[in-house]
């Protein structure tokens, strides 16, 4: 495959294989070098990837391994930085909070999912995706798919929903 | 669209059963509708994802040339010019030397002797040729078996 053929094909997915890696990674610098090391493996397979009929479900899915794979390693060394601190009561809500802050809690609380929860909520809530193509990816059967996602949705809008009525009552 | 179908569709949502094009209605409802407080995690929750949505890649893809091809590249050319040059002395060789073999041969006798020679030798391979045939003979024996000629 020539250069340009590979970059006509990987371009329309390297934004949904960064922003995977984003969600599992969290860092951005991670995750741009995870989607750069994951663009150049599929570069040097690229005689392989003819036989990938669906090169996106395959792109996402190697970097979803990618990720995951990284996140074993760095776990002794607490790449995590996540709050555990919204059960806390001495942090006093502000009664106008911006939407900004809003959007930072979800981000919080969806970083806070089990891994598998966060992968199929990125993939369906956020790249739109249809439920073949998670399975693909995820390689996880289709009922399985749909409990995660459900878990992942009733948990953000139940954290979400404790913290407004948390926040309306205080003030 | 009214409440109710859009309370429908959320615990539809809740459970992960909504399609698509259901969900994009559920996007459109809360992008475009104040909503009741019970409602506003929903409304935050698509807000963030619609937000989410927007994060690109921008670093430059850098792919480094493909050694591989090239070499591959240049082995065929110098092969292409070696059997081209083959093919050229080749072909050319044997029309001299049939030349000059007509003109060396001067004398009457001669010619007729070396001739002679040369259809001598043709009859004898002709025949070593035609001893290697004989097996085939054992057709016809197998076949008088079977059909009788009378």
């Amino acid at each position: 495959m020539k250069q340009q053929a590979f970059l006509d094909k990987i371009n329309p997915v390297k934004d949904k294989m960064y922003r995977l890696a984003l969600r599992l990674l969290v860092s951005k610098e991670a995750a741009e070098d995870a989607t750069q090391e994951v663009i150049l493996k599929l570069w040097n397979r690229k005689h392989k990837i003819k036989d990938y009929t669906n090169l996106e479900a395959f792109a996402m899915m190697v970097i979803k391994n990618h990720c995951l794979d990284e996140l074993k390693a760095k776990k002794n060394n607490n790449l995590r930085i996540v709050h555990q601190n919204y059960e806390n009561k001495s942090i006093s809500p502000q009664r106008d909070l911006e939407l900004k802050d809003e959007m930072n809690w979800i981000q919080d609380i969806v970083a806070d999912l089990p891994e598998q929860q966060k992968i199929v909520f990125q993939l369906r809530d956020i790249e739109q995706l249809d439920f073949e193509e998670i399975e693909e990816i995820t390689k996880m059967k289709s009922t399985a798919v749909r409990v995660a996602l459900s878990r992942a949705r009733k948990k953000i809008r139940e954290r979400l929903t404790n913290k407004h009525d948390y926040g309306i009552t205080k003030n | 669209m009214e409440l109710q179908k859009i309370k429908d569709l959320l615990e539809k949502y809740d459970a992960g059963e909504t399609s698509l094009a259901e969900e994009q209605q559920l996007r459109k409802y809360f992008e475009r509708n104040e909503v009741s407080e019970s409602l506003k995690p929903y409304q935050l929750m698509f807000a963030f994802s619609a937000k989410e949505n927007q994060e690109s890649y921008d670093r430059e893809i850098n792919l480094p040339a493909n050694k591989k091809e090239n070499r591959y590249l240049w082995t065929a050319m110098a092969a292409s010019i070696i059997l081209v040059i083959g093919l050229f002395f080749f072909q050319n060789k044997p029309l001299e030397m049939n030349d000059k073999d007509v003109s060396t041969i001067q004398d009457r006798e001669e010619a007729l002797q070396k001739s002679m020679e040369a259809l001598k030798m043709v009859s004898e391979i002709m025949n070593e040729g035609k001893q290697d045939l004989k097996y085939l003979k054992e057709f016809n024996n197998t076949k008088n078996k079977f059909i009788k000629t009378e």
